[in-house]
């Protein structure tokens, strides 16, 4: 088992203890998750790199609600998640997380307000619209907000994304590859668009990466190997 | 709108933008089904307000009462007369003969009196008065005839004819009876006369087939239904049918209500076979939405809102689906007005039937959900966590266990409204069943043929590995094809083979075993004179000969036919009058099955022998008693034996057969079966004995067969083309699943020329892929399509079943050609895709 301790003494925003995950496949158990613990601090981010079919992903799944462990407890945003059926994991999803995937996965026959004012809908916001065209807003769409994904570039289909998924003011953030899709130039003010909205909402981010400006802008970078922890960089201590 | 509705509409809205491309399939398949059904429902409804609307003018008044054998009366005709206007119409069947006698022709008699019509008028050509017409002139009547009669004998208008021992002078063509209505069982042109002119053709005997028609037309402000139960009080024994408005032409309605049955039937087949193009559709729209359904959890959509949104796409779609096939089956009463108005002898009110509308809707919509609800329940199982992997996969499996009682419950709504919207319930729920027990079938054989694929082997030829892997592939749409299409070939395969077994049943089964001729009207005293004119003709081979009278039921175990249940398939026993015999010996071609038969000899209180069917759906056993009213006489006797008669021999036989001691004394007709070896001598034995006896009336047996093989032609090829309906279901099915499946063609097809196909053996792979589907689909559909037309024919039918290979192999060839043709045209377009784009995309 490893186990890092976060640098806030308050309740973290993410929790993890003992997470296990065992799935089965056609040709046996494969533990994907080996006894992980993390806490993530409120307000931090944390980078999480590793090899492909390290289990990066699959703890992103956990910390989000999308996959139930085998072993050990999960507590997000305060939270304790085992034991939520899949509504109610969905209801927490839409109060307190966001998500950026690598391929943007936008709904292609809505517009980008309408993709944005998604999670509002959700929570039954009256105002849905009008606080999705000033997300847009503030990723330097406004001019966009009625076009549709296939009439978007890439670079802008990530920013519409990164609307939607700070659309609700998350208390916590999860990007999958946010610029895996996207070459350097795009892929940079993406990061800067992305941890400039952490820092202005307070919001928690947890990065899956290959992109080692993006680990570098990180509190903490987390290394997954064969499903564990295997080290950790600090940015406070590489400083 | 409810806050549950508003969010899921919205979302639903937004999933709608690319219009209905897509769902072409989805659309035809539920327009076709629900026109088809609004189509034929409109259509009845159409004729049956037809019916109603002209009912006076085809009943002749307000209420037609039928005598049979004897006339009214003068009491009976004072009381008619006094209820308002009386009109006597005499009808039976006779012979007309050309004065020279080179011609004759069995016709339909009818001679009217002074005030016929009552309603309406009769169009004649030249266009004379009816009176001037028939009235006598120099001491011959006139008559006029329906131009069949006139060709048949060739006459001109001016020339004379015979009709029994009158002669006659046709005056004018009867262009239009207004009292005639299609009547299937008459085998001769109309013929009319004055009421005056009949006793002068010596037609008029004891114990002739004749009817008595008194029409009346009831004075103003008369209770109808208060003056006939009146008239029952009056004369309780006068043994009259009586017809009124509701029941005006009863023979047509049955006529209107079977088709419409069968039809309706048809109709909703091809909505079943519709819906697994709907299925189809709704699992590759909603395969397709899978990273939008992931994508919308991972927001916070919960699963019921998923469901509510993508089933408010399907209801939208079904509604316009269903819309469509309304407007459709909205105007079939136009059509048909064109097609078949002029043959109808009533106005086709053209206009639009709501309610049978608002059935076909029902069937619509209740369809779209029954095929719809489990891929639904399949995609709110997505996950958000799919989005994770590097390819959103579809949910495969059952949906949960809410969603297939959900199925069930439609289905189950599906299969009642089906039954209670149908006229004759327990034939609509066989039919359920049946549909039930073809589907479970189909699916069956699509499973069979996967499996017989994929145990075939690893064949040597590569494109037919290929084929034979795409038949089983994850995903193949060989079950959904071969369900939709084998059913429709199914039906068609049916009634193809049922329509040849009747037409062969008709055109030479009978023949066979038919006499050459039926004679009826002989007048006892005849029958030695009959027998020797008969039996002069060498080529006769046997003379049958049996007494007849007619009477009707009036009570069955003591309760009036009136109030007696009875079973919809005999409650034409009830009906009307038929025909009695007595007899010491059974008839040949029936079977004692209960009871026993009397002696030869017995002379005691009345019995009478019953067809068994008859007497079963009478609720009729040994020891009960019939009251049978003949000639206004209520004759009350007890049931000694049922029989099974065989009707398709064709010999003389009767429902109701006295013991001897009853009915020798009642006025009676006898009639007779003649065989001849030779048809080359009908001619001559009919001229003999209408020369000799002109009050006796030929009913040759191959002019009924021909007559009734020009019915049978007319309705098939009309039935053929209703099933063919259902071959077009399938046929878009098909059409979907070569559709849906073009993505992964153009895959396929791109993959194979980059690694060194050619466009030729690409397309004899997905010839040999969509061959082999449609060769093995036709297999199945012709096994089962000649198990049901086999339980059809002998069951129903109770008739020899012969195979007609000939059917079976167009309907292979047809499956085949379909699935070929369909197979080319999506690979032809899928070979067309230049491979770069696809590959840059990779």
């Amino acid at each position: 088992m490893t186990s890092l301790d976060g640098p806030d003494a308050l309740e973290p925003m993410i929790r993890l203890a003992g997470v296990t995950l065992k799935l089965r496949s056609a040709a046996g158990e494969v533990n994907v998750l080996r006894g992980v613990d993390l806490q993530v601090a409120a307000g931090e981010a944390v980078g999480l790199v590793g090899p492909s079919g390290a289990g990066k992903s699959t703890l992103m799944m956990i910390a989000a609600g999308l996959e139930t462990p085998t072993e050990g407890s999960v507590r997000v945003a305060g939270r304790d998640l085992t034991g939520l059926d899949e509504d109610a994991l969905a209801r927490f999803r839409r109060d307190n997380v966001g998500i950026v995937f690598q391929a943007f996965r936008l709904v292609p026959t809505m517009s980008a307000l309408e993709n944005v004012a998604i999670p509002l809908e959700l929570a039954g916001r009256r105002d849905a619209f009008e606080a999705a065209e000033a997300a847009l807003g503030r990723v330097g769409l406004a001019a966009r907000v009625g076009h549709y994904p296939d009439q978007l570039s890439g670079g802008e289909q990530q920013r519409v994304a990164i609307a939607r998924a700070f659309v609700a003011s998350p208390r916590l953030l999860l990007a999958d590859e946010p610029t895996g899709n996207l070459d350097g130039r795009t892929g940079e003010s993406i990061i800067d668009l992305l941890f400039g909205l952490a820092r202005d909402q307070g919001t928690t981010l947890l990065l899956i990466t290959h992109d080692t400006v993006l680990a570098g802008r990180c509190d903490r970078v987390l290394h997954i190997a064969d499903g564990r922890i295997v080290g950790h960089d600090s940015r406070m201590a590489a400083e | 709108m409810p806050p549950a509705l508003s969010l899921p509409l919205r979302l639903a809205r937004r999933e709608l933008r690319t219009g209905f491309k897509g769902f072409r399939i989805f659309l035809a398949c539920l327009a076709l089904g629900v026109a088809a059904i609004a189509a034929v429902g409109s259509v009845s409804s159409a004729m049956m307000a037809g019916l109603e609307g002209d009912a006076r003018r085809l009943l002749g008044g307000d209420v037609d009462l039928r005598l049979t054998h004897q006339e009214a009366s003068d009491e009976q005709r004072a009381y008619l007369a006094a209820s308002g206007t009386l009109s006597e119409v005499v009808a039976m069947r006779a012979m007309a003969r050309r004065v020279d006698g080179e011609a004759r022709s069995l016709v339909e008699l009818k001679a009217v009196d002074g005030a016929y019509p009552l309603i309406g008028s009769v169009e004649l050509n030249p266009a004379i008065d009816l009176e001037a017409a028939l009235t006598e002139r120099d001491g011959v009547f006139g008559t006029v005839v329906e131009s069949a009669l006139a060709l048949r004998l060739d006459l001109s208008v001016g020339d004379r004819l015979l009709l029994g021992d009158a002669t006659l002078e046709l005056r004018a063509i009867l262009e239009r009876e207004p009292d005639r209505v299609v009547n299937f069982a008459n085998f001769g042109p109309r013929l009319l006369v004055a009421e005056a002119a009949l006793p002068a053709t010596g037609l008029v005997q004891l114990g002739s087939l004749i009817r008595y028609h008194y029409r009346v037309v009831l004075a103003p402000g008369t209770d109808r239904e208060a003056w006939i139960e009146g008239l029952s009080e009056r004369f309780p024994d006068a043994g009259w049918r009586s017809r009124s408005l509701e029941n005006a032409a009863p023979g047509f309605e049955t006529f209107i209500d079977r088709t419409t049955l069968f039809l309706s039937l048809v109709g909703l087949t091809s909505l079943l076979v519709g819906g697994v193009g709907v299925a189809m559709a709704v699992k590759a729209y909603l395969d397709g939405k899978t990273t939008t359904i992931a994508t919308l959890k991972c927001l916070g959509a919960p699963s019921a809102l998923i469901f509510r949104t993508y089933l408010l796409v399907v209801l939208i779609l079904a509604a316009a689906g269903t819309v469509l096939g309304l407007l459709v089956g909205a105007m079939a009463p136009m059509a048909a007005g064109a097609l078949v108005g002029p043959m109808l002898p009533f106005d086709l009110p053209v206009r639009v039937y709501p309610l049978p509308l608002l059935v076909a809707a029902a069937y619509g919509l209740l369809t779209a959900l029954a095929f719809s609800l489990w891929a639904l329940g399949r995609a709110g199982q997505v996950k958000a966590a799919a989005l994770f992997r590097a390819v959103v996969a579809p949910t495969a499996g059952r949906p949960s266990t809410v969603f297939i009682v959900a199925t069930a419950v439609a289905v189950a709504l599906l299969a009642t409204l089906a039954v209670t919207t149908a006229p004759d319930r327990g034939f609509a729920g066989w039919f359920v069943a049946g549909a039930g027990a073809a589907f479970a079938l189909f699916m069956a054989a699509g499973w069979l043929i996967m499996t017989a694929a994929r145990l075939s082997g690893r064949p040597r030829d590569p494109e037919l590995r290929i084929a034979l892997a795409n038949l089983h592939r994850p995903g193949a749409p060989t079950p959904g094809v071969v369900l939709a299409l084998g059913l429709g070939l199914t039906v068609l395969v049916a009634v193809a083979l049922i329509q040849a077994n009747l037409s062969r049943q008709v055109t030479e089964r009978i023949p066979e075993q038919a006499p050459a001729f039926f004679f009826i009207d002989i007048q006892p005293d005849q029958e030695q004179r009959f027998r020797e004119l008969v039996t002069s003709v060498p080529e006769v081979t046997e003379v049958l000969t049996t007494p007849m009278v007619r009477g009707r039921i009036a009570a069955v175990k003591g309760v009036d036919a009136e109030n007696v249940t009875v079973a919809p398939d005999s409650a034409w026993a009830l009906r009307g009058d038929r025909g009695l015999t007595y007899s010491a010996t059974p008839p040949t071609g029936s079977e004692i099955t209960a009871g026993e038969w009397w002696p030869a000899d017995y002379a005691g209180p009345p019995l009478v022998s019953f067809d068994e069917r008859i007497a079963r759906d009478l609720g009729l056993g040994i020891g009960d008693s019939v009251t049978l009213n003949v000639l206004g006489r209520p004759i009350t006797a007890t049931v000694a034996n049922l029989r099974r008669i065989d009707w398709s021999t064709m010999s003389m036989n009767f429902t109701f057969v006295f013991a001897p001691g009853t009915l020798e004394a009642a006025p009676h007709s006898i009639i007779a079966t003649v065989r001849i070896a030779d048809p080359a001598a009908e001619a001559l034995v009919q001229r003999r004995v209408t020369d000799a006896l002109p009050n006796v009336t030929a009913i040759r047996v191959k002019d009924a067969v021909e007559a009734a093989d020009r019915i049978l032609r007319a309705v098939s090829t009309a039935v053929r083309a209703t099933a063919a309906i259902t071959l077009v279901a399938g046929t878009l099915v098909l059409a979907g699943a070569v559709a849906a499946g073009h993505a992964r063609r153009v895959r396929d097809a791109v993959i194979m020329k980059v690694l060194g196909a050619t466009r030729g053996r690409i397309l004899k792979t997905y010839a040999l892929e969509y061959g082999i589907l449609g060769l093995a689909t036709a297999g199945v559909a012709a096994l089962v399509g000649t198990a049901a037309a086999f339980a059809v024919v002998t069951r129903v039918m109770r008739a020899d079943f012969a195979l007609a290979p000939e059917v079976v192999a167009a309907v292979a060839v047809v499956a085949t050609a379909v699935t070929l043709t369909f197979g080319f045209v999506g690979t032809w377009r899928a070979l067309g895709q230049r491979p770069g784009p696809l590959l840059r995309n990779e």
